[in-house]
């Protein structure tokens, strides 16, 4: 008869086999920088429940209501959604124009290793192919690390208010964020149909153009829309720091108390965001 | 056990799963349900371990009609009914020991569950349930890892850890290979005998169907065709059941020729001779 | 051959999307006032090389690195305890987004909800996803400055502002995955009497957490780039020491704090990325 193994005794609990370190090292430094991080953060409940911060509560939900609704204010802000929206693409088409190059650079099955490059010579691959591939990464790791709104500001600093620096911090941002997708696509593709192709004598651009574009491409609107929904949320609050759109509005408005407008502008960007979800649905309904 | 009336069941799309069933099963006794695929002896089993309602028709368990039951009365009959299914349907990321004790769920609080979860709270059980069904060097590994028949006697186990008065076993041997079918059968067969569990089992194959129970009834669009001892079974009867089945009436034709796929463990089938 | 070459399907939509496309970038290029010629022709490059040219060399100073050594800290601790926050929120309000938990499907076939009991739950998940969008919807940076406002400047208003926001999303993606997860072994543990809790915590959450885990990871990514600018509206952080040091044109410094969001986003994407692996 067989025994069952490692019935009860509580003693030689868990038999479970996983008695590796790792549990109890993570738990122990999970909880250390928890508790650590709540003194650095000076995390306090109580402030949220003091006489103060309910007073301050009362006045912002009073204030809100009605909110503002007049013809002029309206008009106002819906030049500042429209101009939202313009940043967006203006910065997605700049994010695309440098991801797509840098996107490409960065990808190592184009530019040094496996199918494409049996026959390139050695120092060919490192000069042509990994320098590039190289240098491309780390720009796109430094342009995606650095958030949007940092962009912006340097950007205003740089060319001065309204949207344009936005549509650079965007594009910049962006850009970096892209460029690493794509690489990734790219990366990614099956190689099988490559092999095929270049067995059958076809030439390195042909075998991009017949191979790697067309498993690629699906992936890549997917994911250059989806960036397009972040860029409208981007661009409704880069203006924080001055650079365009519904943001500038916002801040302007709460630094005046006047949460009527706050309600009003708030209303107008969930409708923003709201219709580009819809939008973007349906236009990822028509590509894949 | 069991007294079905005029069970209908039609699904929203409006196709009619099963239609105007009746069936009577008494407590101890082992029936097979036999017929085509898509002819709802799925749903049938579905209704009768009460997580279906029928859309018309009246289900007596023990006496009680189902259909009056409250929340909390009906999962307390559901403990009653033990499920095996065709995928054996275990929680793959659990390790087998929790798959098993799952059977305690419907005695167990949400709370206690949880805890089990921690810290499995009848190891014991499990191990027993395990070794009963032959596999008791498995009770730590991961669920997904095991084989299909593996996995089938694991599904087998947790029923016995749920300790049910009957047992419903829906196609539990058609993802796993003949000749651990045979085995699974007989286990599910034995094990039920010896606790005098009711036992109502959906088989693909006709010959096990035969061999290894005294009554078959025979299910075809929603309707019941027959309800027979084996031996009157004969080839006509089951030739109309699967008349329009193309792949189910192949492996007929083989039956006739005297090819069993279950070996020597099948006694030879009634009405077809070598 | 008797068959005829398949004539060439219509090739209208692409076209029509394309023109589309060139609309839209046309009236935004025109909306924003873009200047690229300029831009590209050298004045505007020119104004962003000198800017660029005056962050060099980064403030290597003892008081920039201490300054920009606990401004990551703190950054870093917004964004674990923003997340933690998070989870905690968008965990049960994720429930309340999931009709297969509440009305739909396969736990609730054996039985007819009563007509009461079946609009408090539909109620209950209409209410659970509008709150979710609600939260949602909202940037953090305009939930830091609604906190700002009722509790104060420091880190504690950014912590509050990223913990809601992200709950807003875990919520709404937890619950897409509870709605995703394989239902046959619910069935199954729906059949041995099981009530609806036990078969959450036993069926429903062991399928989910790997999700769980992976998400809320993601999203810690997201919010120590988002923690490093909350400061911008006085909500602690990297952001409050950037935000002084751009206003105060102190130029290499501002080169050092951007340096440190840099370490702190690539140091915490390579650490989820490594949890993920031995976690998921």
């Amino acid at each position: 008869m067989a025994r069952i193994p490692s019935a009860p005794p509580a003693d030689r609990f868990p038999a479970s086999g996983s008695r590796r370190l790792f549990p109890y090292l993570f738990t122990a430094v999970f909880a250390a920088s928890v508790l650590f991080s709540l003194r650095e953060a000076q995390v306090d409940p109580r402030r949220l429940l003091d006489a103060d911060a309910l007073a301050n509560v009362a006045k912002f939900v009073r204030g809100m209501f009605p909110p503002k609704l007049t013809g002029e204010f309206l008009g106002l802000m819906a030049r500042a959604a429209v101009e939202t929206v313009q940043i967006s693409v203006m910065g997605t088409a700049i994010a695309i124009a440098l991801g797509v190059p840098l996107g490409v650079l960065a990808t190592s099955s184009l530019m040094w290793r496996g199918v494409l490059h049996e026959r390139t010579s050695r120092t060919g691959r490192w000069v042509l192919g990994f320098a590039p591939y190289a240098a491309s990464r780390a720009v796109l790791s430094v342009f995606r690390s650095i958030p949007e709104y940092v962009w912006a500001f340097m950007f205003v600093r740089a060319v001065g208010f309204g949207p344009f620096p936005g549509v650079l911090a965007i594009g910049v941002a962006y850009g970096g964020m892209l460029g690493k997708v794509y690489s990734e696509i790219l990366e990614s593709v099956s190689p099988r149909p490559l092999e095929t192709l270049r067995a059958a004598g076809a030439s390195r651009a042909g075998v991009v153009l017949y191979g790697l574009v067309p498993q690629a491409l699906p992936n890549v609107v997917a994911y250059t829309l989806y960036r397009w929904e972040c860029a409208i949320r981007a661009s409704a609050i880069l203006g924080f720091v001055g650079a365009g759109g519904l943001g500038q509005q916002i801040e302007l408005s709460m630094r005046m108390f006047q949460f009527d407008e706050v309600l009003t502008l708030l209303a107008i960007l969930f409708v923003l965001v709201a219709s580009v979800d819809v939008i973007s649905g349906r236009i990822r309904g028509w590509v894949a | 056990m069991y007294e079905l009336t005029g069970i209908r069941k039609v699904f929203a799309a409006g196709s009619v799963a099963l239609e105007d069933v009746s069936l009577r099963v008494g407590p101890g006794e082992h029936v097979a349900f036999i017929g085509p695929s898509g002819a709802g002896k799925t749903t049938l089993f579905r209704i009768l371990n009460l997580t279906l309602r029928p859309t018309a028709g009246a289900l007596v368990f023990e006496g009680q009609d189902v259909s009056e039951l409250s929340d909390a009365e009906l999962r307390r009959v559901r403990t009653r009914i033990g499920t095996i299914y065709q995928q054996q349907n275990l929680v793959g990321r659990l390790r087998v020991v929790h798959n098993v004790l799952a059977g305690h769920l419907g005695r167990w609080s949400a709370a206690a569950a949880l805890a089990s979860l921690v810290r499995p709270r009848d190891v014991a059980g499990a191990g027993r349930a395990l070794e009963q069904v032959g596999m008791p060097e498995k009770l730590w590994a991961r669920t997904d890892e095991l084989s299909g028949g593996q996995q089938q006697r694991v599904a087998i186990a947790r029923v016995l850890v749920q300790d049910p008065d009957v047992i419903l076993a829906d196609e539990p041997v058609s993802a796993v290979d003949p000749s651990l079918a045979v085995s699974i059968v007989t286990l599910l067969r034995d094990l039920s005998h010896a606790s005098r569990k009711t036992l109502l089992m959906n088989l693909h194959s006709v010959d096990l169907a035969l061999g290894y129970f005294p009554r078959i009834v025979g299910v075809r669009d929603g309707r019941v065709r027959f309800d027979l001892s084996p031996d009157k079974v004969g080839p006509e009867l089951l030739a109309e059941l699967y008349a329009g089945h193309r792949d189910e009436e192949q492996e007929l034709e083989q039956l006739r020729d005297g090819k069993n796929p279950f070996g020597a463990a099948c006694r030879p089938l009634p009405g077809f001779r070598k | 051959m008797a068959r005829a070459v398949a004539a060439r399907p219509g090739r209208r939509a692409p076209l029509l999307v394309g023109a589309g496309l060139a609309a839209l970038l046309a009236w935004s290029w025109q909306g924003t006032g873009v200047d690229l010629p300029g831009l590209l022709g050298g004045e505007g490059l020119r104004q962003i090389a000198t800017y660029v040219a005056r962050l060099f060399p980064p403030d290597l100073s003892a008081r920039a690195w201490r300054d920009a050594a606990s401004g990551a800290v703190e950054t870093f601790a917004i964004s674990l305890i923003g997340s933690l926050l998070a989870v905690g929120l968008g965990l049960p309000l994720s429930l309340a987004a999931t009709r297969t938990l509440l009305y739909h499907g396969i736990l609730f076939e054996g039985r007819r909800l009563g007509p009461g009991a079946r609009t408090a739950r539909v109620t209950l998940h209409a209410a659970g996803k509008a709150l979710l969008n609600l939260l949602r919807t909202i940037p953090e940076i305009v939930w830091a400055l609604i906190f700002v406002f009722v509790v104060g400047l420091g880190p504690f208003p950014g912590v509050l502002a990223l913990g809601v926001h992200t709950g807003g999303v875990l919520g709404k993606l937890f619950g897409e995955v509870l709605e995703d997860v394989d239902p046959a072994p619910l069935e199954a543990l729906q059949a041995t009497g099981a009530g609806r809790l036990a078969i959450l915590v036993y069926g429903v959450l062991p399928q989910a957490l790997p999700q769980f885990v992976s998400y809320a990871l993601y999203r810690w990514e997201v919010n120590v780039r988002a923690a490093a600018v909350l400061g911008f509206v006085g909500a602690g952080g990297l952001g409050q020491r950037i935000h002084v040091a751009i206003s105060l044109f102190q130029e290499h410094e501002l080169l050092t704090l951007i340096l440190a969001i840099y370490v702190s986003v690539t140091l915490v994407d390579a650490l989820s990325a490594s949890l993920r692996a031995r976690l998921v």
